[in-house]
């Protein structure tokens, strides 16, 4: 239980897409407290594309492709990129390994998390999806179990970044223009950050061996 | 004998004489005018001639120092019109809804003494009363009074237990209410999860279990929480179901835990694996309760809650405001409106008037998914004399006379829902080419690669977009891509907004609707065929010239929600609003056309600090469903401003330019004119939102 094998790892990928089809209202709702509610809308619209171009049998590099294509070609707004450099490299991560270790997640993990950071100008604290994902990765690293045990060490880390967010005041994109008025709502990205890493830790935990 | 105000900012002068039976206190005449004649903090700076920002000061100051004490008695809050609203749509007996409040206290804490305080209400001598487990039951038994002194109460622990290392386990929530109450504690001393189906049969068979199960069957009042199965939920951070949630399929579709049990969007009840392990009242026997009171509230417990009212196995519901309206919100009912509540409630008046159920709003649509797409057919069909269709993609515009060469391409673009922006600016003397997102949404790389290209006459391509997030790390992509293909791309970011940043971070602001006056100065200047340097330095100079601010009266409404993008309560204005749908930077209380039009008039000429002999261009702009009337009653008192400071008024223009789908409002936007500026703002131009001779 020790090591993800890359191939068939489109189910989790799909799987991923569930969850933010199911949560469409949900994301939406948040976003429309300090944004303009459409996050859930333009989230489930991309993942639910991606799923129809992915097969369960698809390797876990290909299908986080697909989901980048989808997501930088047809979505736009600020999600897309985002998403979008995300799932692209840690794609590029994951390809050409059949087996990922813990460290080789941690890796795949922290390209996708730099990935975001080079597109966009966010920084950890400024209420956006970083604040769940660097907070996770960083849970994740720190934990010195087996693969199977820091994979709920990165749910339990987004989860606490997520809520953390609450309480933050937007410091980029559209909510930021809120000031204050944007505090006392979790990040909208935070949240559905959250629900991509913990659908990815499940996942990933199903498959382990 | 004059009294006047004191106050820290010099307004001493210019103060009126405080009515005499305050003294010489301010605070706490500002505190009468809120809180007992229900002025506004704006009618409350006009009579005590003062600022807005000390008015706030003055109601803050009166609520620390103790001058006004908020209380809130149970049978008011009861009437306020969102509990209303919830007891009716729902049929319950009753419903608490707690003020959204500010305060230092958590919303357990809060949930906790609102709980506690249905259950005074409902409580009798000799009642039996069962309670679940989780912070907000601990709350509530905390938050119970002492001295009650009502004889042979019972309290029967509603659950099994557990060894979970939290304070509040089944057990500890039983032993606090019991001690409470002076009641005796019925615990059931058995796990609430047991290994096997079998050993919970075979405890349940022990006489001392059994009786005290038999307690559940005999109870007159139900206390319960609804943990929403969130990651955070107390379900899951309490270890009290281990993980077995998340290893079973049965558990897929569960929104809710009550009492340990699991219920469906619906309310029906999930029989899964853990259901014969489980030991506890069940959900039948405790929809037998006659009394069954819900207490729960927060933002993530909505779903929880609504599966629980729509499973009928509430009978009285207490929960928080922002909680309250959610679960409306999500049931498609508009709640009241939350500011005169609170206002009504701390001057004791009753407004129980009932919520009005509100449709979705009505538009014009087909597949609301398809609305952006076939807006654009019908723009394309509609205005074949200027938009052309890129590689057979609608969200790719480009001026139908085609590329020209030796000339600066400019590419503009945006979200949709803003139109006619900004396909009403493509053609000759304007853009180029247009690339169109989703609604509200920056366009993908690809659509503004396609233009890119189209615009590409071999004298580069400028940029102009409004700045924000996602259209600079969109347009940003693409610009890369076209660099690779040897276009040089230059970019300039409209930031007219004034009410979205400081004007000592101006490159921060957004750009709203005059970007309409940028785009015009920057086609005049590509079709004058000047270079790129100077057609991106004439764009720049527009653009730092160019101040807007809008103000919203009523909210938009989305094609695929056709709901409002937030709620406005009627007597309610948001001042500084952008293009999107969002909220303001502030909210006011509605006052008139003219009152308004001071307000972004001052900011305005302070921002772009007019003064005497200048002169300016003027954009009178609808968000969207504020009728041209109405722009005009604006557009007067904002030429008596300007006329008021000797500025000379070059041009106006007043309509639709620049809009946020159906929101009620309109911004103003100033441009300040020098000679090459008004050169090529009056330079001839053709788009179908914008022509000039």
């Amino acid at each position: 239980m020790s090591k993800l094998p890359t191939n068939g790892g489109g189910a989790i990928v799909r799987a991923i897409a569930d969850v933010i089809v199911e949560n469409r209202a949900y994301l939406s709702e948040v976003d429309g407290k300090i944004g303009d509610g459409d996050h859930g809308n333009n989230m489930a619209k991309g993942f639910a594309r991606a799923k129809e171009r992915i097969s369960d049998d698809a390797s876990l590099g290909e299908a986080m492709h697909i989901v980048a294509d989808v997501l930088m070609g047809e979505i736009g707004g600020s999600m897309g990129p985002l998403y979008g450099m995300f799932f692209d490299d840690m794609a590029s991560a994951a390809d050409n390994r059949e087996y990922l270790d813990k460290q080789a997640v941690g890796d795949m993990l922290e390209a996708g998390c730099q990935g975001v950071m080079a597109i966009g100008e966010a920084k950890p604290g400024d209420k956006t999806l970083l604040d769940t994902l660097v907070p996770a990765i960083e849970a994740f690293r720190a934990c010195d179990q087996d693969l199977h045990e820091a994979l709920k060490a990165l749910k339990h880390g987004a989860e606490k970044g997520r809520d953390a967010t609450t309480d933050m005041v937007a410091k980029v994109g559209r909510s930021s223009r809120l000031g204050e008025r944007s505090r006392g709502v979790p990040d909208a990205g935070a949240t559905s950050c959250c629900m991509i890493l913990t659908a990815f830790a499940d996942g990933a935990a199903r498959r382990l061996v | 004998m004059s009294r006047r105000i004191r106050s820290a900012d010099g307004e001493r002068a210019a103060s009126p004489p405080i009515p005499l039976r305050f003294g010489e206190d301010a605070v706490l005449w500002a505190a009468w005018l809120y809180y007992k004649e229900g002025l506004t903090q704006n009618e409350i700076a006009r009579e005590m001639q003062i600022s807005r920002p000390t008015v706030n000061a003055y109601l803050a100051d009166a609520r620390e120092s103790g001058i006004v004490e908020i209380s809130i008695a149970g049978d008011r809050m009861r009437s306020l019109s969102i509990a209303h609203q919830l007891s009716h749509h729902f049929g319950l007996d009753d419903c608490l809804v707690m003020p959204g409040a500010s305060g230092e206290r958590s919303l357990i804490d809060r949930l906790g003494d609102a709980g506690a305080q249905a259950l005074v209400w409902h409580l009798r001598p000799g009642a039996g009363v069962g309670i679940g487990w989780g912070r907000t039951m601990l709350a509530l038994a905390n938050a119970l009074p002492d001295d009650l002194d009502l004889a042979d109460m019972r309290v029967v622990q509603a659950t099994g237990g557990t060894t979970a290392r939290i304070p509040y386990t089944p057990e500890a929530c039983a032993t606090r209410l019991a001690e409470r109450l002076q009641a005796r504690c019925i615990p059931i001393s058995a796990p609430a999860i047991l290994s096997s189906a079998q050993s919970r049969d075979l405890l349940l068979q022990e006489p001392v279990i059994a009786e005290q199960m038999a307690e559940l069957g005999r109870l007159d009042i139900a206390l319960f929480g609804a943990s929403s199965l969130r990651q955070n939920s107390t379900v899951h951070s309490s270890g009290f179901f281990d993980n077995s949630l998340q290893r079973h399929q049965a558990y897929g579709s569960a929104v809710a835990a009550l009492v340990g049990r699991f219920i469906d969007a619906h309310g029906e009840p999930l029989d899964g694996p853990l259901e014969p392990r489980t030991i506890g009242i069940s959900l039948p026997d405790l929809k037998k309760v006659p009394t069954r009171i819900l207490v729960a509230g927060g933002f993530d417990k909505v779903s929880a809650i609504l599966a629980t009212l729509r499973g009928g196995y509430a009978t009285v519901l207490v929960t928080d405001a922002e909680t309250a309206a959610g679960i409306l919100n999500a049931e498609g009912i508009e709640p009241a409106p939350n500011r005169s509540q609170r206002r009504m409630a701390s001057q004791g008046l009753d407004l129980s008037r009932a919520g009005k159920d509100v449709g979705t709003v009505k538009k014009f649509l087909n597949a609301p998914r398809d609305a952006v797409r076939e807006s654009l057919e019908g723009a394309l069909a509609a205005f074949p004399g200027h938009l052309r269709m890129l590689e057979g993609s609608v969200h790719s515009l480009a001026a139908s006379r085609g590329t020209q060469d030796g000339k600066v391409g400019l590419v503009i673009g945006g979200g949709a829902g803003h139109e006619p922006c900004f396909l009403g600016y493509v053609g000759r003397g304007l853009a180029d080419a247009v690339a169109v997102g989703n609604v509200f949404s920056a366009p993908p790389p690809d659509r503004i690669l396609r233009c890119t290209r189209a615009a590409n006459g071999g004298a580069g391509v400028l940029y102009i977009y409004g700045n924000y997030t996602g259209d600079v790390m969109n347009f940003d992509m693409a610009a890369e891509m076209a660099s690779a293909e040897g276009i040089e791309v230059r970019t300039v970011l409209t930031t007219d907004d004034v009410a979205s940043s400081p004007a000592s971070d101006r490159d921060g602001r957004r750009g709203t609707a005059g970007n309409v006056f940028v785009f015009k100065i920057a086609g005049a200047a590509c079709e004058r065929r000047l270079p790129l340097a100077e057609c991106e330095r004439l764009a720049r100079k527009a653009n730092a010239a160019c101040h807007t601010m809008g103000i919203a009266l009523d909210p938009c409404s989305m094609p695929e929600t056709r709901r409002p993008s937030f709620a406005l309560p009627s007597g309610d204005i948001e001042i500084g609003v952008g293009i999107h749908g969002e909220r303001g930077v502030e909210r006011d209380g509605m006052m008139s056309a003219d009152g308004m039009v001071d307000i972004v008039m001052d900011r305005l000429m302070e921002d772009s600090a007019l003064k005497g002999g200048d002169t300016v261009a003027m954009l009178v702009n609808s968000l969207g469903a504020t009728p041209t009337m109405e722009l005009m009653i604006l557009a007067r008192r904002a030429a008596q401003r300007l006329a008021a400071r000797d500025v000379k008024l070059h041009l106006s223009w007043v309509g639709h330019y620049c809009t946020s789908l159906d929101m009620t409002g309109a911004s103003l936007s100033l441009l300040k004119l020098d000679q090459e500026l008004t050169d090529l703002l009056e330079h001839s131009c053709d788009g179908f939102a914008l022509r000039m001779p």
